[in-house]
């Protein structure tokens, strides 16, 4: 199993920013809303809290690969523990990841009929955007590297059309200030923080990075923009519908259609849309290729491109299992996604540090005990 | 509709199957094993009446309900 079976190298920090792309693309729509829910008018704080889960699962994932260059979590979680349980928790990981993807692609779709396109089946827009997301995978990391550094720029331009909506900002919004405490702003942050833990996605990816001991400054810079980034949205939204944010399923189109300069520059809610399913498309390619790239070196093949199709089909099938109704939520994400892809390899580094300790302890007495034969051998 | 769907999925399942072949015939058993196992499962899955059946979103989501009844 030397051989790698992805040819591409990325920069660390086109890396950086696929996994940019990959947290903001989902959370910045609906974040306001599902945290806003819980934390009330202090739902800016939420973003920073659950950023502490991306910046551990950031270190986790670079300790890891320092110990394992040249590999990822499918590949070396047999050499942690054990060749049996390794793969099942492989197995777990890859399921997990299929899981995902056909939620993310479903809850892409639910967001383009619900605002923009209510007349097409949502078949057809699940089939366009997966049959996108194959093109990209088959032709590999670089390009979905390259598309990330692109887009990543598209990406931003919302941000700067944020300060039209001065005019309707209200800054008594934010008080009072922790009325009931820290709790309501830590429950807000749950939902994000399962977000963040998607940095592992760095796992598939820091393999083939050309610069890899740069890994966890770009890492620790995706989960540090993103956290900037979901703060500032959160902030905004707050600033313009103060309690009432967590009403709008998008709050963020809903605050974009407000914008109305001399009658001229409107609808820019269109343009918030056509920038995020460019960060869209590189969100599910980055989840799509780890499945693929995970799947490939599970089952030891020797090529990843002839399975592309046949796991784009089964996304596609999971992103209509057993969710017969548009927004049936799904309450048990904020939990999963942090066991898969924090507490889980947490626990994997914990095992590789205590055996590279044994490993060096025996090493040592084994080394001792030669030394001493050889200076009995002597004085015999 | 349903037999619609049944026969364009199985059409859609051949042509894939058409296109991947000539590359694929080259590559060792284990490529052919896994590129048919996983297209077959795709296959099976899309003709049945899935957005009514249990799945695994439901599998987790009854695995996570004690957490996920502290978040309401």
């Amino acid at each position: 199993m030397g051989r790698l079976l992805e040819q591409g190298k990325i920069s660390s920090s086109q890396m950086s920013k696929m996994l940019f792309l990959v947290i903001v693309a989902s959370t910045v729509i609906s974040v306001p809303s599902l945290t806003g829910k819980y934390a009330q008018n202090d739902l800016w704080l939420s973003p920073i809290l659950a950023s502490l889960i991306g910046f551990l699962t950031v270190f986790i994932v670079f300790s890891l690969n320092r110990l394992y260059p040249q590999q990822t979590v499918i590949q070396y979680s047999p050499d942690i523990i054990g060749k049996v349980p390794g793969k099942i928790f492989g197995l777990l990981l890859l399921f997990f990841y299929l899981h995902i993807t056909g939620l993310i692609v479903r809850n892409y779709a639910e967001f383009i009929m619900g605002n923009f396109l209510p007349q097409t089946p949502i078949s057809i827009v699940i089939f366009t955007m997966i049959a996108v997301c194959v093109y990209g995978v088959k032709a590999g990391i670089e390009t979905i590297g390259r598309t990330a550094q692109v887009f990543f720029f598209f990406f931003l331009f919302p941000l700067i059309l944020m300060p039209f909506l001065l005019r309707d900002m209200h800054l008594d919004f934010v008080f009072p200030m922790f009325e009931h405490g820290l709790l309501p702003a830590l429950k807000g942050a749950i939902i994000p923080q399962a977000y963040f833990s998607e940095m592992f996605l760095m796992s598939f990816l820091l393999p083939y990075v050309t610069d890899p001991e740069k890994g966890m400054r770009a890492g620790m810079l995706a989960t540090l923009g993103v956290a900037v980034v979901l703060t500032g949205v959160n902030i905004f939204i707050l600033l313009v519908f103060g309690r009432q944010s967590s009403d709008y399923l998008y709050p963020v189109m809903a605050a974009f259609r407000y914008i109305s300069i001399a009658d001229f520059i409107e609808n820019l809610d269109s343009v918030v849309m056509t920038v995020w399913i460019l960060g869209m498309y590189v969100k599910i390619s980055v989840f799509y290729y780890a499945t693929v790239l995970g799947t490939s070196q599970w089952l030891e093949l020797s090529d990843y491109r002839p399975i592309v199709i046949p796991i784009g089909m089964l996304i596609a099938a999971i992103s209509f299992w057993s969710m017969p109704n548009i927004n049936a939520p799904v309450i048990s994400f904020p939990f999963y996604s942090p066991l898969m892809q924090t507490i889980c390899p947490l626990l994997l580094l914990g095992v590789a540090y205590l055996r590279k300790k044994g490993k060096r302890q025996s090493q040592a007495q084994t080394a001792a005990a030669s030394g001493s034969v050889h200076s009995e051998k002597q004085e015999g | 509709m349903k037999w619609v769907q049944i026969v364009a999925m199985s059409v859609l399942a051949c042509i894939l199957f058409a296109l991947e072949w000539p590359r694929l015939s080259r590559l060792p058993k284990r490529d052919k094993a896994a590129f048919i196992t996983l297209l077959f499962v795709a296959w099976v899955l899309s003709m049945l009446d899935l957005p009514n059946l249990p799945g695994p979103t439901t599998f987790i989501n009854a695995l996570f309900r004690p957490l996920g009844q502290y978040l309401e």
